[in-house]
């Protein structure tokens, strides 16, 4: 059937209608005739039958009764009857009975009747019919008829028939020419459009209309089908021109690679790359000097674009440079992974190394697989470089911070130098670096620091630290004007100093001045092996740094002075502030020393009268009470003394010369109780050791104050030693640090002994290592004693092993004076005084001390009780020659009391009595109408030393 | 079928032996009785009776002979196995005619001859099929009449007659027959 595909579909058109025609009719025809033919057979058949029927029938009786004549001229009617040509009429036995044939036709008939039945022999049809009366056979007939009708009939079909299909057909072929141009015209005008638009390739063309049927729509089809294809065409054309756009223009080596990498389209740059470098291999690969004899594909751009097309790398380069970027894209292949950003050095011909950034992805079809590699890559040489520059600069930073950051924290030159020395050479870095200072006044230079690696090459060069440089008209003269100075090669310079530099096999110096406003103090000199060593930002690092190491070492001087500033400011804040200290506790301690010598002062008073009015007293009473007025007396020094604190004792203050060992014997004895008795209960033992020179001469002293001053160092000797030791008590004659001759009392002990710290501070106030039961005063009283008498203290100590204090006191310049005992103080006459106090207690024992001297005491508590009475008095005739006023009372105090007094009589003397009372001695405040002033508590010899002066003092003026 | 098949073909032999032994004197007369015999069987298949002939479908054919009966065994044999429709085939033998009762064909002996108008008068209109071998039968009123031309065995019919007796009679069998007009009846 090829031939017929072949055909024009006009031709095919033919074709078909006329096939068509006669595969219908063809058929038909056929069966027609075939029909034709059985239907005649059958009618025959049924003719023949029914003949053969009738004629049994009509010879039924002429077989029953055996009349052959009748029965023959029965079969002769069979001649009206064309087809049949023979008959036959068998009676009962099978027998012929009578016979029939046509004339002129040979015929032979079965001798017996045949089975009843009908058959087919050529040419003819054979009917057998049973001849049957009343269901019995009685006979047979025999019909043979001949077939000539059929064939004649079927011939005569053949010959109607057989023209009038091939008229037919050939009216079809006649009509289908003229009709089929309906429908091959559009088509073959489609078919000249579609060959017109292929070969032009103009799709703007369009087939003529046709219509609306079928062959309408297929032609709106195609032109709607151009139409899209122009546009797409159009668009096509546009992303071509933008991909050629990009292609051509952009810098970037842009390129496509199929599976083998071989190219598939590249960039202009891409190609340009390539034609350059393949140039410059072919070039190299001449021998030197011949004449570029560049082959075909060399000779321009656009030969060697063809000859690139299908090419891989490996085609014109080897394969050691090719085989890392094909790898490279078998692995992008194979696992699909692109590469993005990669950057890669690559050193050219020339030696200089150059920078490229590569983006390699995988090239994928419709169906996502992989069908190579696509990608660009770009020249980043500037950004790299710029980058590097950037990161250089970056660490340049770094480094100077770090330096910065380092000499920041060092606050000496000789450290910051040695800091940065050796930064430089470490980091920047050089071959060798130093720092010299310069002395203005001696105009020359000190090497101060020298790096560590290159202090041999210094050593060699005579310029080891403490070495002097001369200054001559060279770089480092101009350095000290202030410039920095760069010397590409110090071998070229004449001077003594670069040759010198020069003979260590130095070539690029720089020397940097340390300048802080406007004065030079110094130059950092780096230096390094190559000539022209340093670049610009090397040296603009250098005098950086410089500038910065100035600073720095100006604040450190800066930070010096301060320092010292600071200091001294520290030391007068802390003095100021321990007298500030000590003057408080004064404030409080004469408050307190206020309520003792009140409360001690009837003790006082009694004791001393007893001593003096009681002569029957046994001794042993008069040992007590000479005990408890000594007693009474140190309690009187020691309250006192509170407020020496703050402030030195006045001049007048009395030094008798004293034996220290009778002082030290009676503190021993004082403190048995603590070392001895108090130790034991705990159980621990104390074993005191009193080593006491002998003939020590007498010094002058306040005797209650050294006692009190060592019996301080015995009890905390004894809490040094909770577990028990050695107390020794030393005394003897020795020299001071001042080699002054002095007495020195020793207290030491084997205990815990005082750290460092604690040995410096222990002699501030409120210092205390007890806790809570110390008070911090005990030692810086124990001092306070001590530089009242002149004298020093020492203390040795080491922990865990003990502690010494030693007291110096110094001799008496002139020979001892014997103690002055105190002089007779007579009695003064019986006089009326009035007593103002508030406390009843101290003005009982007043009283009755007063009254034992014969004296008429009127008393009154409390201030406007004793005015009140004081004014009766003085209105009555019984005036009072004197008064003793306390100072503080409630209310009405004693000094409103002394200015009343005086109102109401001038001429009375007022005593006033006080526990301040060495307070206002000292400061010389007496208050105003006051004639005495006593201090609490009061002793019996004061008082009557006050009664004594005031009865001879005549009355003040005023 | 079979059975009957058989039967016929006995008959058919029985007929054959008899036809064979015909050419002697005496067996001549016999082979004429024979033929006449089974004429008169063959007769009840070509001729029709009124519905009102036989009361009952099973109701047998019956063949009378009046007079002294010259078919002797022949007619006997002729019947056996004999039926015309379904009815079987009974042959009866009479000497008066007032004994004849029942039958549908009646053979008339020569022997009657002398009183064949008598017969005639009491049978006409009568559904019975009258047959003889006497000369004048036919045309005095009988329906069939044997007569024999040379040594052929032919008979006479008188359709007249048979239309008085409501019996219809066989075009085939009027041609065989030579036709006794009378008048007084169709054909």
């Amino acid at each position: 059937m090829n031939w017929l595909r072949q055909l024009p579909i006009k031709r095919k058109l033919n074709l078909v209608v006329g096939m068509t025609c006669f595969a219908v009719l063809a058929p038909g025809f056929a069966a027609l005739v075939i029909y034709q033919i059985v239907d005649f057979r059958r009618t025959l058949v049924h003719d023949t039958t029914v003949l053969a029927d009738v004629l049994a029938s009509l010879s039924q009786a002429n077989l029953r009764f055996l009349d052959s004549d009748l029965a023959r001229t029965s079969l002769q009617a069979l001649s009206a009857e064309p087809e049949i040509v023979a008959g036959c009429l068998y009676s009962a036995q099978g027998d012929v009975f009578v016979e029939y044939t046509r004339p002129g036709v040979k015929v032979s008939f079965p001798v017996h009747a045949p089975a009843a039945r009908n058959y087919f022999e050529p040419n003819s049809l054979v009917v057998v019919r049973p001849v049957t009366l009343d269901r019995k056979v009685i006979g047979a007939i025999y019909l043979r008829a001949s077939l000539q009708g059929v064939y004649d009939r079927l011939f005569g079909s053949m010959e109607f028939g057989i023209p009038v299909l091939i008229a037919c057909v050939l009216a079809s072929l006649m009509l289908s020419t003229r009709l089929q141009r309906s429908i091959s015209q559009p088509i073959l005008e489609l078919a000249e459009t579609a060959r017109f638009v292929a070969e032009r390739r103009d799709y703007t063309v369009r087939a003529a209309p046709q219509g609306r049927q079928e062959m309408g729509l297929l032609t709106d089809a195609f032109n709607l089908m151009l139409q899209q294809i122009h546009e797409q065409n159009e668009a096509l054309n546009h992303e071509r021109d933008l991909l050629n756009t990009l292609l051509d223009n952009l810098p970037d080596s842009i390129y496509f690679k199929d599976r083998q990498s071989r190219y598939v389209r590249v960039s202009r740059s891409k190609l340009e790359n390539a034609f350059n470098l393949c140039k410059e291999r072919h070039r190299d690969a001449q021998p030197a000097g011949s004449p570029p004899n560049f082959p075909e594909h060399l000779s321009n751009l656009e030969r060697f674009a063809k000859f690139l097309d299908g090419k891989s790398d490996a085609d014109f380069f080897d394969e050691e440079s090719t085989r890392f970027v094909h790898d490279e894209e078998e692995e992008i292949i194979r696992t699909g992974t692109p590469i993005i950003g990669k950057v890669e050095r690559i050193t050219l011909q020339s030696g200089a190394a150059a920078w490229y950034m590569s983006t390699k992805m995988p090239w994928r079809d419709k169906d996502g697989s992989v069908i190579g590699t696509f990608g660009s890559s770009k020249n980043v040489t500037a950004i790299k470089q710029a980058e590097q520059k950037l990161q250089t600069q970056l660490e340049r930073l770094k480094l100077l911070d770090q330096i910065t950051r380092a000499i920041a924290e060092r606050q000496d030159l000789h450290s910051i130098f040695q800091i940065v020395i050796r930064r430089l050479e470490e980091q920047l870095p050089v071959d060798f670096a130093c720092a010299c200072m310069y002395d203005v006044g001696a105009h020359t230079l000190t090497v101060t620091n020298v790096g560590a690696r290159s202090e041999t090459l210094a050593f060699s060069m005579a310029l080891a630290e403490n070495a002097n440089l001369e200054i001559d008209e060279n770089g480092l003269s101009r350095c000290l004007r202030g410039d920095l100075v760069y010397e590409p090669d110090v071998s070229q310079a004449a001077f003594p100093f670069p040759q010198r530099l020069a003979a260590g096999g130095l070539r690029a110096v720089v020397f940097a001045p340390l300048q802080v406003e406007s004065q030079i103090f110094g130059v950092m000199i780096a230096a390094r092996r190559e000539v022209e060593g340093f670049d610009s930002p090397d040296c603009e690092f250098i005098k950086q740094l410089s500038q910065h190491v100035a600073l720095a070492a100006h604040q450190a001087q800066l930070y010096t002075a301060l320092q010292k500033a600071f200091e001294e400011l520290r030391q007068s804040q802390q003095t100021v502030m321990q007298q500030e200290r000590l003057r408080a506790l004064g404030q409080m301690a004469s408050g307190i020393a206020h309520d003792i010598n009140n409360a001690i002062a009837p003790v006082s008073l009694y004791s001393e009268s007893l001593l003096e009015s009681e002569p029957n007293l046994s001794p042993r009473a008069r040992e007590y009470l000479e005990t408890i007025q000594r007693s009474i007396e140190d309690v009187a020094h020691t309250v006192a003394r509170m407020r020496e604190f703050y402030r030195p004792r006045e001049a007048q203050l009395a030094l008798i010369p004293a034996q220290i060992n009778v002082l030290a014997r009676q503190v021993i004895d004082l403190s048995r109780a603590r070392w001895s008795d108090m130790p034991q209960q705990r159980g621990s033992m104390i074993r005191l050791a009193a080593e006491l020179a002998p003939d020590l001469p007498m010094f002058p002293c306040v005797e209650s104050e050294i006692r009190e001053a060592l019996l301080n160092l015995v009890f905390n000797a004894v809490d040094a030693m909770p577990d028990g030791g050695i107390l020794t008590v030393r005394t003897r004659l020795a020299p001071d640090q001042t080699d002054r001759r002095c007495i020195v009392a020793e207290v030491s002990d084997t205990g815990i002994g005082m750290d460092e710290e604690t040995r410096r501070r222990c002699l501030e106030p409120f210092y205390t290592t007890k806790g809570e039961r110390g008070t911090g005063l005990g030692l810086a009283m124990v001092y306070g004693i001590v530089r009242r008498h002149g004298g020093d203290i020492e203390i040795e100590s080491i922990p865990g092993r003990g502690a010494t204090f030693r007291l110096f006191f110094p001799c008496a310049t002139q020979a001892a004076q014997p103690g002055q005992a105190a002089p007779e103080v007579s009695v003064p006459p019986r006089q009326r005084l009035l007593l103002v106090d508030d406390d009843p207690v101290l003005i009982r024992s007043l009283r009755e001390v007063l009254e034992s001297d014969g004296h008429v005491v009127v008393c009154a508590q409390g201030g406007q009780e004793g005015i009140d009475t004081f004014r009766a008095a003085c209105a009555g005739r019984e005036a009072f020659d004197a008064v003793f006023t306390d100072l503080g009372m409630p209310n009405v105090d004693g000094r409103q009391v002394a200015s009343a007094i005086k109102g109401i009589s001038p001429s009375t003397p007022v005593i006033m009595l006080t526990g301040w009372g060495e307070r206002l001695l000292a400061e010389g405040d007496q208050p105003a109408h006051v004639d005495q002033v006593l201090s609490k508590p009061p002793r019996l010899r004061d008082l009557r030393k006050a009664l004594n002066q005031t009865s001879s003092v005549p009355p003040p003026a005023s | 079928m079979t059975l009957a098949r058989r039967g016929w073909v006995q008959a058919w032999l029985i007929y054959l032996l008899l036809w064979a032994a015909a050419p002697r004197p005496a067996e001549a007369e016999s082979r004429e009785y024979q033929i006449k015999a089974a004429f008169l069987v063959n007769f009840l298949h070509f001729v029709t009776w009124p519905p009102g002939a036989f009361t009952k479908d099973e109701m047998p054919f019956c063949i009378g002979i009046l007079g002294e009966d010259p078919f002797g065994a022949a007619l006997d044999q002729a019947v056996r196995s004999e039926t015309v429709g379904q009815h079987p085939i009974i042959v009866r033998r009479w000497k008066r005619l007032a004994d004849c009762k029942g039958c549908q064909l009646l053979f008339m002996s020569r022997s009657e001859e002398k009183n064949m108008d008598a017969i005639l008068g009491k049978l006409r209109a009568q559904p019975i099929l009258t047959v003889s071998e006497t000369r004048g039968f036919a045309r005095s009123g009988g329906i069939i009449n044997f007569y024999l031309e040379g040594n052929k065995v032919r008979f006479e019919i008188n359709p007249a007659a048979a239309l008085r007796s409501h019996l219809k009679i066989s075009a085939q069998l009027l041609n065989l027959g030579k036709i006794i007009d009378t008048g007084g009846g169709g054909q």
